[in-house]
């Protein structure tokens, strides 16, 4: 093939890639950029979620306080989980469980243990990642539907990216001379847009669509039974283990206790997820992260006796498990703290323009050219099979 | 319950708990010779159970072996004269039980 | 490149994928009341599961079981086919049961007492698994281990605690 055949060939994958399916692609695009901020935004709206300073010097209270305020405010309150998010301006989220059966996430403030909210049964944040992650489309058998269908579509993202590198002839000139002119019309703006922030976000595309392409592999191996795992069989506490009593529950190590114990064994540990055992036979869990902020480490310790059943640090995991416990983090930017999440908010918004405007390229330029094309040189062999396929298109 | 351990594990941002709702346990045991009974252990994720438990228990309750699964989850072992079940035990209410009946002779 | 356009799904593609984009943007739209649903059932707003199969006496103690889901069971993989129940212990007992187990047919012993519930004592979940030649007039055990080391047992059939099992296994003509 000659050389300019050949870059029309991959002109015309590139412009493909997205096309058919470009409306779903932007609205993934736009639903994972509101998702990275979406904590945020119901911080905005609720007052309930953060984590209001009652005074300037008031120290945070210390997990075990917690529970016990907890267990002031509704006396037969369960506990099952206490989690700290990342920035300090969110309010600790505990799973719980009420006497009546009804088991939800409230928003406790970690200054002065108060239960300010409930999560309400429409949680965005939940909400925006159930959405963008699998298309609302339910977990029934494996993996849900929408999963492989929004992470399948990281495929064309990549191609994408690659192929749009290889027309977008010496590509590194446009760093050091943008150019974005207003005055030349929508399809010269659009097409200017699209090369400047195309270039600008070569890293996070990579990021994105390579993470995304993990998912599809995770989903895969997930439902075919395949683990790449060296986490090892469940820890449980050995029936002979539980110290037998009067007919009341054994008593259990305090929060606080279990977390000295734990970063015994983990000195970098900094906890920010704690689950209480599901049964009397289940540790206590502690997990958090160290430097790394990628991935963090967990210590599973007996409750009865403080004992460390497990831990579970960076340097437990294979090369592999490294590599793609990052990914996920990578792909939802909320391992930095808000400026990370913004920075990953910025180039969603970057890259969901950026398949708008290769939609709005395709068909000012595409369309259009090889309309007028077709007019004036409908007999060159090797355009028409082209156009005629364009001429179909335009159809639309 | 799977898909608040799937949101938990989003919010916490760690693969811990993705595997906690696909992780039951599963014993296969058959018979490799007239004498002899393997075993293979292991969960639904398809992670293997090394050094799990595996016990051989008479119907009177008598352990006719009690067993271990080597590194490769597996265990094999004398099929034993009287009637017998196999214990496939990774921890309370975490067991799999298979009936000497369900294993057939070749 | 030639001769594509003329490939019938080629033309079929070209005057349907806009039309098949719409489509899949109606999904979650559709989707909107069940995925409200699911995180109401979950929350325990709408109850211990979509179907309660009520109060069983246990001993001394009590427990009320639901289906998470009135549907058959699901396969998990080589795990076979189970089935998600819910229970929530008698306030009362909450404190002296230290676990609780689900098993289809009578244990023989405490280890073999079947699969142990996960969760709050108000809200507790665990998975049976349904051997596929179960029959129809199977029963369902419960035990109840006490934290003085009691144990308290109960049976209920299997048509009562899922009848949609029941039929899905004498459909599959495995059971009699």
């Amino acid at each position: 093939m000659s050389k300019p055949n050949r870059s029309k060939l991959w002109f015309l994958v590139h412009s493909w890639l997205a096309l058919p399916v470009w409306f779903f692609l932007l609205i993934i695009c736009v639903t994972g950029t509101l998702a990275t901020v979406s904590q945020e935004i119901v911080w905005l709206a609720n007052p309930e979620i953060r984590a209001s300073q009652p005074d300037a010097d008031a120290p945070r209270l210390s997990y075990s306080v917690v529970m016990e305020r907890l267990k002031q405010q509704v006396p037969d309150i369960f506990v099952q989980s206490l989690h700290r998010p990342d920035e300090d301006h969110f309010a600790l989220n505990a799973r719980v469980s009420y006497p009546d059966g009804r088991t939800l996430t409230v928003y406790v403030n970690p200054y002065t243990g108060v239960i300010q909210g409930e999560s309400p049964t429409f949680n965005f944040s939940q909400f925006t990642r159930a959405l963008h992650g699998w298309w609302l489309m339910p977990f029934t058998n494996g993996y849900s539907w929408g999963w492989y269908l929004v992470s399948f579509m990281a495929i064309p993202m990549l191609a994408s990216l690659i192929t749009g590198l290889v027309v977008y002839k010496r590509f590194w000139r446009g760093f050091l001379r943008p150019r974005l002119r207003f005055n030349r019309g929508a399809r010269v703006f659009w097409g200017d847009f699209h090369r400047l922030s195309g270039i600008w976000s070569i890293w996070f595309i990579a990021v994105i669509s390579i993470t995304g392409i993990w998912f599809l592999i995770q989903a895969v191996l997930g439902d075919n039974q395949v683990t790449i795992s060296t986490e090892g069989i469940p820890t449980f506490i050995a029936r002979e283990d539980i110290p037998l009593t009067d007919g009341s529950a054994a008593k259990q190590i305090s929060l606080d206790q279990a977390i000295v114990v734990a970063k015994q064994s983990l000195p970098n540990l900094n906890p920010s997820f704690i689950s209480l055992p599901g049964n009397a036979y289940s540790p206590i869990l502690i997990y958090g992260r160290g430097w790394y902020p990628l991935m963090g480490q967990s210590a599973l310790i007996n409750p009865y006796n403080g004992a460390v059943e497990k831990t579970r640090s960076l340097s437990d995991r294979s090369a592999l498990e490294f590599v793609t416990e990052s990914m996920r983090p990578l792909h939802t930017g909320d391992f930095g703290g808000l400026w990370v999440k913004l920075i990953w908010f910025f180039f969603g918004l970057i890259l969901s323009f950026m398949v708008l405007s290769g939609m709005l390229i395709w068909t000012k330029r595409t369309v259009q050219t090889s309309l007028a094309l077709t007019q004036k040189h409908a007999k060159k062999a090797h355009i028409t099979p082209i156009l005629s396929a364009v001429k179909g298109a335009s159809h639309e | 319950m799977r898909k608040t351990i799937i949101t938990i594990a989003c919010c916490v941002g760690s693969s811990f708990f993705s595997s906690a709702w696909a992780h039951n346990p599963i014993c296969e045991c058959n018979a490799v010779t007239q004498t002899e009974i393997e075993c293979i252990g292991g969960f639904s994720d398809g992670s293997t159970a090394p050094g799990v438990t595996l016990d051989v228990i008479g119907y009177d309750e008598e352990t006719l072996l009690a067993g271990q699964l080597d590194t490769n989850s597996r265990l094999r072992f004398q099929r034993p004269e009287q009637e017998f079940y196999i214990l496939f035990d990774a921890g309370p209410g975490h067991v799999v039980e298979i009936d000497h009946a369900e294993i057939e002779t070749p | 490149m030639n001769n594509k356009s003329t490939l019938p799904f080629k033309k079929w593609w070209l005057k349907w994928r806009f039309h098949l984009n719409i489509l899949l943007v109606l999904i979650p739209l559709g989707l909107m009341p069940s995925y409200l649903k699911d995180a109401a059932l979950f929350r325990g707003d709408t109850g211990l599961g979509e179907r309660e199969i009520g109060l069983v006496k246990v001993g001394p103690w009590s427990i009320t079981l639901a289906e998470l889901r009135d549907d058959i069971p699901q396969q998990d993989g080589p795990a076979g086919y189970l089935k998600s129940i819910n229970a929530a212990l008698c306030l009362a007992c909450e404190d002296q049961v230290k676990a609780t187990y689900l098993r289809l047919g009578k244990p023989r012993n405490i280890r073999t007492a079947g699969h142990i519930f996960f969760g709050s004592p108000y809200r507790m979940g665990t998975s049976i698994s349904i051997p596929e030649k179960t029959q129809s007039d199977a029963l369902v055990w419960i035990t109840m281990e006490g934290w003085d080391g009691s144990l308290h047992q109960a049976s209920l059939p299997l048509t009562q605690v899922s009848p949609k099992t029941v039929a899905w296994l004498e459909k599959r003509g495995t059971a009699k």
